[in-house]
């Protein structure tokens, strides 16, 4: 593509300011690698790692908001801000509104708003844990579910819940980067 | 209405932005390539979710660069000789009928060439075996038909 991304910016910022876009997106440079985030209206709807096909993330989100979509770093500044000062050290909440509904089932969804509201940077917790949490101590096989699932990583932090048995466990950026965000944290892991 | 399943804008944006702008450069004169290429491609937002299909998605976009980028000669053209006021910009399902319109006094053959090459987004090769002329002709007969309408004004 050989717009100038002035052009583009300026295209973008039109469409937003006057309503016309269902979602917008940027990629962000990060120490695992570069990251899709697209909000939407509710807020951030969909974050992708590197390796994940940028295409059939947008067409999942058109799904779901239109095909409405177009990109724009500028519009998505204080997204960008906040992804990027997690990764910096500098605040590692990410106190961004997040919008669920790509997530298929209340359970799950309740699950992964329990997680972000209550395990907070630096603290794990088992997949039986958080499942005795939602108030289905048996279900750690279905919060396992919802994790895999979870459209918005790192800002709905999946990365810190674990197995039982120990390790990290799997991961939808790899367990490297799981190993890699949990040690940025300062949670021990075994 | 039913839904039918439309890629992500952008990704029409990053496909053919480019020869988009090459496109209203070519209609408009240089400076005014930029300004139309993004009215254009925000008409084309209005109208995107009402499409009923999504073939042809390119030579949609073609449509709507070439139906802004006369009414942007339009309006120019009514700047400089009349103090009437700008009709509103067409809708766009009206586009067809916006074109028609603006190229309706124009020779017959010279209209073919233009709805060819604008409407159905054909190449030169395409138009010329249409019309029976060679690619260098239909080239020709084209890029006169912009420069008239660009030149001349365009009939109200």
């Amino acid at each position: 593509m050989t717009l100038p991304a002035r052009l583009l910016e300026s295209i973008a910022s039109a469409a937003v300011r006057e309503g016309l876009a269902d979602a917008v997106y940027t990629r962000l440079d990060t120490p695992i690698g570069k990251l899709l985030i697209v909000q939407g209206e509710r807020g951030v709807v969909r974050v992708g790692f590197a390796e994940e096909p940028v295409d059939a993330l947008l067409a999942q989100v058109a799904g779901l908001l239109g095909p409405r979509i177009v990109a724009s770093d500028r519009e998505l500044a204080a997204t960008r801000d906040a992804v990027s000062a997690y990764f910096e050290g500098v605040d590692e909440r990410i106190d961004l509104p997040v919008d669920l509904s790509l997530v298929r089932s209340d359970f799950r969804r309740s699950a992964l708003t329990l997680l972000r509201d209550e395990v907070g940077p630096g603290h794990v917790v088992t997949y039986s844990a958080l499942a005795a949490k939602v108030g289905h101590p048996k279900a750690a096989r279905a919060i396992g579910s919802a994790c895999a699932t979870n459209p918005v990583p790192i800002i709905v932090p999946c990365h810190r819940v674990l197995p039982g048995s120990g390790g990290v466990g799997s991961y939808g950026g790899g367990p490297d980067v799981k190993r890699l965000l949990l040690a940025h944290e300062g949670a021990l892991v075994a | 209405m039913k839904a039918v399943a439309l890629p992500p804008f952008w990704s029409l944006v990053e496909a053919h932005g480019d020869e988009l702008l090459v496109h209203a450069r070519r209609m408009t004169g240089d400076s005014n390539g930029e300004d139309v290429l993004q009215e254009a491609l925000l008409r084309a937002l209005r109208a995107y979710p009402r499409l009923r299909h999504a073939e042809h998605l390119r030579a949609w976009l073609y449509r709507v660069t070439t139906t802004t980028a006369l009414d942007h000669l339009r309006a120019r053209r009514r700047e400089v000789l009349t103090d009437e006021p700008p009709v509103p910009a067409s809708e766009p399902e009206h586009y067809d009928d916006a074109f028609e319109s603006l190229i309706g006094e124009l020779p017959d053959g010279t209209q073919a060439a233009l709805r060819l090459r604008f409407v159905e987004d054909l190449d030169y090769d395409g138009i010329a075996a249409r019309l029976g002329c060679s690619a260098v002709a239909a080239r020709q007969r084209v890029s006169t038909a912009i420069r008239t309408l660009r030149t001349q004004g365009i009939p109200a």
